[in-house]
């Protein structure tokens, strides 16, 4: 649905963005809107493929700074229409979909790596940088930004921010909230402002994890400062094999909760071992495959390596050995690349959520007993992928080989089991969602998620943009 | 449709994001459809109805620079750089063309080759050569692209016939080796001609030694379409070059439209804003000296950005880096 009906209002807005951003950088092209109505999420994708439209954009902006985005969200509060910032358009939640049409402001032309400070070990950056591109930069200096997302080399910066996004060393490293220092953002209403300089104070409540995870709803995060890390001396891998994914649950949970500090743990269960793990890896065993690597000083590597195995060595097992440990992570992309990784005609879905070491286990089985009752036709597989002190996620997967032909009866069908999947997850003490978002797939989750909390972040949500204009249709937020 | 023949590419790459940081023209504009996953998405509906292919589509596929960067990154593959070729041939053949293109392809139809000189090899001079730098005791042809371009370009038969001249007069020539400085010929000639040995320069010339470091930039043709990233750095070591690694990664494309052959002639702007990326990635723009086994790529750098010092492969070998 366009909200601009009229040529000569879209002739003057057209006008008004130009001065705002230069001629270069405002489209109407129609490859550009397509490109800009489907992202990774499987609903548009299942909509093109049966021949729909999805909904597209009016204009498509490419602001080069705060300034000029801020340019831009005054022109669309002044005529009241959406605007949906947009990154690399790698998003898996709709997050980043044009739902009432508008403006997409498009911030890859953002793209500048504007200092390294080798003294504090941080970088400042403009958030439409590519992941990969970032730390390519970063590398050339001999230091290291950590965050290794699948999606390093087709998301923005800003993506992961916005979302809270998670790369596959985030057990030693963190999250990206973990990452942050600090943000600059440009409100809805047109205002440029930065939050604290440091990550750590007591001076008032923390703005920055304000608008981390708010996925373009409350404006558009320009400019961030990010930790980064010397390259380490050594990073080394050791692969277990246990009888059940309950085994190498515990090895896991007992790994962390020893204090070590892996950098990586993955626990893969029974099904995706025998189905991902064999594919990929060639490694044709039954059971639950368990890979961690620990980095840093090699004698410290070694030393917790050899702890991480004495733990593992605890539960039944088969020692795979450092070599089938490297291997997962000399492949970790290629499970995401096809056709390894899921596609069309199948439905699929991503179930990520994170619990306490006390639920996980029960949120697994809960999503696994509510997909498998319900939907009988959908595989189920999971891994566990991020692991904290307290717990850890799990990135559990469905898969229907043939889901409904017509695509509103198969996007009510993926909707349900979604809603099957994710409520089994919160009864168990999981959440909807651990990094990935929430975008327009879970919107409608979120009351439930937060009880009477989410009118706390409806009240932030009316007062930051008090004309509706940021992201409509996302996160669950009123239209 | 010839895009039918790269239907599991479309099907790979439509929804795929995962090359995208290799996009050079993408890199550039910041555009969605510059991007192998935004071309993949045009060509599933252009399946659908080509008679009424948006303008802006049409735009976009000629705007690809063809580097094939994203193909050799890709862990499966898939062959975006085909699927974009095949896509721009259904255009020519459903009479979609734009005006420019059918200019630049009918004076690449004016092609016509001649050979002089003496020597057992024969020399092709390409579009963007100068005859001067021709390797000593070499017979030379030139007189227009091999057929190449037109190729590219989407003109397959009009290429064939440029084609069948080039290759009469090589044959004439009585030359049993055809050596070219242009990597986009040398990947023609290699693939089609028979009983005849090709070779990139980079395989032929010995040359003067010399002494300091400089950044080669890889050629598409010769990396990602030939798999030969070894020749010209063996050469500049051979001379005695230490070579350093150009930009921040060895995979994005270097060459500012090397892959669509005459890209400066279609696509001015971009050209110039792919040389001004490349630009940026010099670590020291005012004194690296940067070397390149494309005519092309040096034509294009010296006329763009000409900060950079910028040499051809050749001329390292043959009066050195001063």
């Amino acid at each position: 649905m366009s909200m601009i009906k009229e040529n000569y209002l879209l002739s003057m807005l057209e006008s008004e963005l130009t001065d705002a951003v230069g001629r270069d950088y405002v489209s109407t092209n129609a490859a550009d809107q397509l490109g800009h109505s489907i992202d990774y999420y499987w609903i548009p994708e299942m909509w093109h493929d049966r021949g729909r439209e999805n909904p597209k954009p009016d204009f498509i902006v490419h602001p080069s700074s705060a300034e000029e985005v801020a340019k831009v969200m005054k022109i669309a509060n002044n005529y009241k229409i959406p605007v949906t910032p947009w990154g690399g358009g790698s998003g898996s939640q709709g997050g980043a979909l044009p739902m009432y049409g508008g403006i997409i402001l498009d911030t890859k032309r953002m793209n500048k790596v504007l200092a390294i400070d080798t003294a504090s070990l941080t970088v400042t950056v403009e958030t439409g940088i590519n992941t990969q591109h970032l730390e390519w930069a970063v590398e050339k200096v001999g230091f290291s930004t950590m965050h290794f997302p699948a999606s390093i080399a087709c998301a923005t910066l800003g993506g992961f921010l916005a979302h809270r996004g998670t790369g596959v060393l985030s057990t030693k490293y963190g999250k990206i909230e973990d990452m942050v220092m600090s943000l600059e953002m440009v409100t809805p209403t047109g205002e440029i402002i930065n939050t604290l300089p440091v990550p750590r104070h007591a001076s008032g409540p923390d703005l920055t994890m304000l608008y981390l995870g708010s996925e373009g709803t409350l404006g558009v995060i320009t400019k961030v400062t990010m930790k980064i890390h010397p390259v380490p001396e050594a990073r080394k891998f050791h692969a277990f094999l246990f009888k059940n994914m309950h085994e190498a649950m515990v090895a896991g949970a007992n790994i962390m909760r020893s204090r070590l500090r892996p950098c990586v743990i993955r626990l893969y269960d029974e099904p995706e071992t025998a189905r991902l793990i064999k594919r990929v890896l060639g490694i044709d065993k039954q059971g639950a495959y368990l890979v961690f690597g620990f980095d840093g000083p090699e004698k410290i590597v070694d030393l917790e390596l050899e702890q991480a195995c004495a733990i593992c060595r605890r539960q039944e097992h088969e020692d795979l050995g450092t070599e089938l440990g490297q291997a997962w992570w000399d492949h970790r992309y290629k499970f995401f690349y096809p056709p390894y990784m899921f596609h069309l005609p199948q439905a699929f879905g991503t179930l990520d959520t994170v619990a306490t070491f006390d639920n996980i286990e029960n949120v697994y089985w809960a999503m696994k007993n509510a997909v498998k009752d319900n939907f009988p036709e959908a595989a189920f597989i999971g891994h566990y992928s991020h692991w904290y002190e307290w717990g850890c996620m799990l990135y559990a997967r469905f898969i229907v080989d043939t889901p409904p032909q017509d695509p509103q009866e198969a996007t009510l069908y993926y909707n349900k089991i979604w809603n099957s999947a994710i409520r089994a997850a919160m009864r168990e003490g999981g959440v909807i969602n651990e990094h990935h978002g929430v975008g327009l797939k879970l919107g409608r989750l979120m009351k439930e998620l937060y009880g009477p909390a989410f009118n706390v972040l409806g009240s932030i949500k009316k007062v930051l943009d008090p004309n509706n204009i940021m992201n409509p249709g996302k996160m669950g937020f009123e239209r | 449709m010839n895009i039918e023949n790269f239907q599991d590419t479309i099907n790979a790459c439509r929804f795929c994001f995962m090359c995208r940081h290799l996009s050079a023209v993408g890199n550039v504009t910041f555009r969605e459809s510059d991007t192998p996953r935004g071309r993949a998405l045009l060509t599933g509906k252009m399946q659908q109805n080509i008679k009424n292919l948006p303008p802006d589509y049409i735009d976009t596929f000629y705007r690809a620079e063809l580097s094939a960067a994203n193909r050799f990154h890709c862990v499966s593959h898939y062959d975006e750089a085909g699927l974009i070729l095949a896509a721009r041939r259904d255009i020519v053949e459903a009479g979609l063309a734009p005006e420019n293109v059918k200019t630049l392809a009918a004076e690449l139809q004016k092609a016509n080759f001649k050979v002089e000189g003496s020597g057992s090899m024969l020399y092709y001079v390409d579009l963007y050569s100068d005859k001067a730098n021709a390797p000593k005791d070499c017979k030379i042809i030139s007189g227009g692209d091999t057929g190449k371009a037109l190729e590219v370009l989407g003109f397959v038969k009009e290429a064939e016939t440029v084609w069948t001249k080039f290759q009469t007069a090589v044959k004439a020539s009585g030359c049993q080796t055809v050596v070219t400085s242009c990597p986009a010929s040398y990947d023609m000639m290699k693939k089609r001609l028979d009983s005849v040995k090709v070779l990139h320069i980079a395989e032929f010339i010995e040359g003067k030694r010399g002494s300091g470091s400089v950044y080669y930039l890889d050629s598409d043709y010769l990396k990602n379409y030939n798999d030969n990233m070894t020749a010209p750095r063996d050469l500049l070591k051979k001379l005695g070059y230490e070579l350093k690694p150009f930009g921040t990664n060895g995979e994005e494309s270097y060459s500012a439209g090397e892959g669509a052959v005459i890209y400066d002639k279609l696509n001015p702007e971009l050209t110039a804003k792919l040389c001004e990326r490349i630009a940026e990635l010099a670590d020291n723009p005012a004194i690296d000296i940067l070397v390149t086994a494309s005519p092309y790529t040096r034509s294009v750098l010296n006329k763009y950005v000409p900060q950079l010092k910028v040499l051809l492969l050749d001329e390292v070998a043959a009066k050195g880096v001063k």
